[in-house]
């Protein structure tokens, strides 16, 4: 099993782009350090209609109302940074916020991984001896002797496809089938329950016992924590 | 007099009601809807049936008044569908109840 840098194509050399924007950076490091219902705060808005902070404020009545964490407190802080940072994203119009929701993912993963375990890298594919190479390079890959792992995110639920689902479960095979092992999983910014109903009608034949699925409300456990 | 579990749970319900309708177009997809739509609505009527005489909690109502406006202003299919999984979890949240 060996790691190997993808080959930008024009697509990704676009995306590049977008993944160095500093927005990405700076909602990636406040979604790290967030809670469960601040992720879902930032799903929320970067998904959204309203421009309109109030909205959103009124909608999350346990980060900003009566019985939230007391204005300038670190947590109510992030709260506020998190919800101007996603207003942000949802500003910069449909397909280019779309792409940056995937990025925000994407950084999200690394630096979450990068807390329990590395080294952790980006855009990398799985070469396996006497096999085809993959098509699409994994968004997350831990390149660790005998505890690596690859990891695919996505945005919604509804971002888990037969494909993703073969291309990892084929890349677990081929580790076993060299004697070694590769923990592979799939990082999901929505919630367990509606990927687990969209996991089971992509699966087809795989045995999805052997994919993780990390969602929204279990992320802390990509960095080896209790869910905040 | 302040509106209890059930009442906001209700709302949420037609909230998601629409989201459902607008999401109809993408033909693709409509075994996905079906089952978001199957399992985020028994999640939701379980805590109705659990908690629905309850008082609900502070700024609970306003929230989930503020989330049935944002679901009725998406009107992109797709759009609709990503938030048939996003507006049980804020409602949910709204209660107090984890996802």
């Amino acid at each position: 099993m060996r790691f190997q840098e993808a080959k930008p194509d024009g697509r990704a050399v676009v995306y590049a782009h977008i993944q160095a924007d500093p927005l990405v950076a700076r909602a990636a490091d406040l979604l790290a350090a967030g809670t469960t219902v601040q992720r879902l705060l930032a799903r929320a808005v970067m998904n959204g209609e309203s421009t309109d902070p109030e909205t959103w404020r009124t909608m999350f009545p346990l980060l900003f109302g009566a019985a939230a964490a007391a204005l300038g407190t670190p947590e109510r802080d992030r709260s506020e940074a998190l919800l101007a940072v996603s207003l942000q994203v949802a500003d910069r119009g449909e397909q280019t916020r779309s792409q940056f929701r995937g990025a925000v993912v994407e950084a999200l993963t690394e630096r979450l991984l990068a807390e329990r375990t590395g080294p952790v890298r980006r855009e990398r594919r799985i070469l396996f001896d006497g096999r085809p190479a993959e098509i699409h390079p994994y968004d997350a890959t831990v390149e660790r002797d005998g505890a690596a792992e690859a990891w695919d995110c996505k945005w919604g639920a509804r971002g888990i496809k037969a494909d993703v689902i073969h291309q990892l479960d084929d890349a677990r095979a081929g580790a076993v089938s060299e004697g070694g092992k590769l923990l592979v999983g799939l990082v999901v910014f929505d919630a367990r329950r509606s990927c687990e109903v969209r996991l089971v009608r992509e699966r087809g034949p795989v045995a999805i016992e052997g994919i993780k699925l990390i969602a929204l409300e279990g992320l802390d456990r990509l960095a080896g924590r209790r869910p905040a | 007099m302040s509106a209890n579990v059930a009442d906001l749970v209700a709302r949420a319900l037609d909230a998601f009601e629409v989201l459902a309708v607008t999401a109809e177009p993408v033909s693709d997809e409509l075994q996905y809807v079906a089952d978001l739509t199957t399992v985020w609505g028994a999640r939701l009527r379980a805590v109705s049936a659990a908690r629905g005489a309850e008082e609900a909690p502070a700024g609970a109502d306003a929230a989930l008044a503020a989330l049935a406006v944002e679901a009725a202003k998406i009107t992109d299919p797709h759009r609709a569908i990503d938030w048939l999984s996003t507006l049980p979890q804020v409602a949910l949240a709204a209660l107090g109840e984890a996802a």
